[in-house]
């Protein structure tokens, strides 16, 4: 019985990590050498000026720090907020913007990485 | 005077339906000048038409001001950042507040609130506002209050009793078209801008009837010659030292395509207004995008200092001072005019401290360009203006375009939110300098390619602010100015930007305030020589006024820390890589002071 809950345990744990690893949704080199879709992700963040609200390194400035956020919410609370905003408290909808709407997952990727301290700054380049 | 202004309002109440019909213009008029010529009143947002900002009150002055104490103050309730002031008017003053454009009446004799207004508008315009929901302040003329709402409505209320009198559409706020400027009334019409550079919106001027809120007039200030009430044969600029006509076409043939559609040149800074010519100035902001690749070409006519005649809205002349615009020199900062010397001759002058660094003088009758010269001498993306043609002389190294798409282009001065932004500047008559509440800021301007999307932001550039490099380490400046010649002739370093519309006034004080929130006053004829200061609760970036109320002067100013100047720069910066040092000077701002809303008025001790 213990060794099963241990094995379990142990196992558990090789799970979590391991889909950490898979769940990872960017890959970055040298803090700032990121996979095409990441790439894709900082040009949305660029071409939708998110940096008006949320300062040019995500540590907020009328907005949130999304650094801070990123480690709160769920993909699924970020897709929602992106797609129909907050308005009462500044946070537009970014539903009719093609951009931001086509490239959600790398965005998120983008602030995902960003918010977990593995893309170090804000301007990322492409691997080549 | 202000008999027959009562008695002919009176008439037309009688006259009812015909008062519609009959044009009101001298009275509408005669009622404004009345109230400003009345100096216990601050009748305008800059106590005049001149937009001046000078009060002949004396009470308070160099000598007495450092015993100067608060009267009163009074919380609106809304934290975001508070630009503009109140008005008085006969023993009452009207209050406005940011988003959601809380409209007060406050009887001075017990500063009781005597009605509040507050207009419903749609919560989605709060994000097209970005990055700050701030209001410029109200207009009075003629027992009405008027608010133009940040949806873009434009609204009067009558002045007794807060009720709606009428609302009239300015713009579409789903596209972005949304308002921060304040209503102006020149004479019988209220004169009215519009925001969304950032949105790709088409910037125009539009005047409405002040008692139907009926459209009179409006001119865009980019696309076809019709839409811009410019006349291509009678509508004048500077062109070879000289003033000649525009020519057909001339906005158009300075786009590519249809950009002009999308061009910008927004309208939301502060309108003047001469009897005399009859014409009302005022200048367009930059044009859409912020990357200057995407639309090659002059970008006419934004950028531009305008002259319309207030009845028809035609345009007597421009002048573009940026001709295609590669760091959001956004041109929409106020004219003042004043009637000075320039290079010696006595001259109807209109001079204009630009986002771009260069304090202009033109003659305000004709359009002439006299005098224009940097008023910080960091400004370093143009070397001069070429007199002869208008233009800037502009740098290589500094021209995000040449540098291009993708490129981070270093340490251009100023910065994007210019050596002086909305904040407006005072002239006073008795030293006959101009007082200019500047920045100290350059930046790093790195453009990239957007896609334009109706009602989403048409940005196209990413920036990274700091205190202007082997300076005095602060991010401001407050300069007395010679528009006559063109020189800075005395520069009081600040910490933080300048961000507040100063006031001169009779008793030889110049005041302003400060970022960390300070209200100072010092000696016109020196301003080097601080003769009070006062913390308010906030920051400052709203603007000084003064009025008297049975027997006594006093002077207030909103505080509100907000704009692009506070919480916009605080946190909007790149850690401290790039050798600048003194980065950490916008995050300072967070030791001094915190969000929210108040007025503070002063007074001397009884």
């Amino acid at each position: 019985m213990k060794l099963k809950t241990t094995m379990l345990f142990l196992l558990s744990l090789l799970t979590i990590a391991s889909a950490h690893a898979q769940d990872a949704p960017y890959t970055v080199v040298d803090g700032y050498k990121v996979d095409g879709n990441t790439m894709k992700g900082f040009r949305a963040w660029r071409a939708a000026a998110c940096d008006r609200c949320h300062g040019a390194n995500q540590e907020g400035m009328v907005g949130p720090s999304l650094l801070a956020s990123l480690k709160l919410l769920t993909k699924e609370e970020f897709v929602k907020t992106v797609r129909d905003g907050r308005l009462e408290k500044g946070m537009q909808s970014f539903s009719a913007s093609p951009q931001v709407m086509d490239n959600m997952d790398y965005l998120y990727a983008y602030l995902k990485g960003r918010s977990d301290g593995a893309i170090t700054r804000a301007k990322v380049e492409e691997i080549k | 005077m202000r008999n027959s202004g009562q008695s002919t309002r009176h008439l037309l109440r009688h006259l009812g339906l015909l008062a519609l019909a009959v044009p009101v213009l001298a009275f509408a008029n005669a009622d404004v000048e009345k109230n400003i010529a009345n100096s216990k009143n601050w009748a305008m947002q800059a106590g005049d038409m001149f937009n001046q900002r000078y009060t002949q009150l004396k009470q308070i002055n160099t000598g007495n001001v450092g015993k100067m104490q608060v009267a009163w103050t009074f919380s609106t309730g809304v934290l975001r950042g508070h630009e503009g002031s109140p008005l008085v008017i006969d023993g009452k003053m009207y209050l406005h507040s940011p988003f959601p454009n809380k409209v007060f009446a406050i009887d001075l004799d017990s500063q009781k609130i005597l009605w509040k207004y507050e207009p419903k508008q749609d919560p989605a315009v709060i994000p097209q506002m970005c990055c700050d929901t701030v209001n410029r302040g109200l207009a009075y003329a003629e027992g009405k209050v008027f608010l133009q709402q940040a949806d873009s409505n434009l609204i009067a209320l009558d002045a007794k009793t807060g009720k709606l009198i009428w609302t009239v559409k300015n713009g579409d706020p789903k596209l972005g078209a949304v308002n921060t400027n304040a209503p102006h009334v020149f004479k019988d019409k209220v004169i009215t801008g519009i925001s969304g550079g950032e949105w790709g919106v088409r910037g125009f001027l539009a005047a409405y009837d002040i008692n139907t809120g009926k459209p009179v007039w409006k001119g865009y200030s980019v696309g076809p010659d019709a839409e811009m009430l410019i006349d291509p044969e009678k509508t004048m600029t500077w062109t070879d030292g000289k003033m000649a006509p525009v020519g057909k076409d001339s906005s158009l043939k300075t786009w590519k395509g249809d950009q002009w559609k999308t061009g910008g040149g927004t309208t939301w800074g502060w309108f003047s207004y001469d009897k005399a010519t009859n014409s009302v100035y005022y200048g367009t902001g930059n044009p859409s995008t912020w990357n200057p690749s995407q639309r090659p070409g002059d970008n006419k006519w934004s950028m531009t200092i305008f002259s319309r005649d207030v009845d028809t809205g035609k345009a007597n002349w421009v002048y573009q001072m940026t001709p295609f615009d590669e760091w959001d020199f956004d041109g929409i900062n106020e004219m003042i005019l004043a009637d000075i010397d320039v290079k010696g001759k006595p001259t109807k002058a209109l001079v204009h401290f630009d986002r771009n660094g260069f304090g202009y003088t033109l003659d305000r009758t004709t359009g002439a360009l006299l005098v224009a010269e940097k008023f910080d001498p960091v400004v370093n993306w143009a070397t001069h203006i070429d007199m002869k043609t208008g233009r800037p002389a502009t740098v290589a190294k500094f021209s995000t375009a040449r540098n291009g798409p993708d490129v981070n282009t270093k340490g251009i001065c100023p910065a994007a939110l210019g050596s002086k932004d909305q904040q407006p500047a005072s002239f006073d008559p008795n030293t006959k300098l101009f007082y200019v509440p500047t920045n100290h800021v350059c930046m790093d301007y790195e453009p990239f390619k957007v896609e334009f999307v109706a009602g989403q932001p048409f940005v196209g550039a990413t920036l990274s602010m700091f205190p202007a490099p082997g300076s005095h380490g602060g991010l401001g400046n407050y300069i007395t100015w010679d528009a006559g010649t063109g020189k800075i002739v005395q520069s009081k370093p600040e910490k933080f930007s300048v961000w507040s519309g100063s006031l001169n006034t009779a008793g030889g004080l110049s005041c302003y305030g400060t970022l960390e929130g300070y209200l100072k006053c010092v000696d016109a004829k020196d301003i080097k020589k601080e003769l009070f200061r006062f913390k308010t609760p906030s920051g400052i970036i709203g603007n000084v006024f003064s009025y008297e109320h049975k027997g006594k002067q006093y002077i207030g100013v909103f505080s509100g820390i907000g704009g692009w100047a506070g919480i916009g720069m605080a946190a909007g910066l790149e850690k401290d890589t790039d050798g600048l040092g003194a980065v950490g000077g916008y995050r300072e701002l967070n030791q001094y002071t915190e969000l929210g809303g108040s007025l503070t008025v002063f007074a001397l001790p009884n």
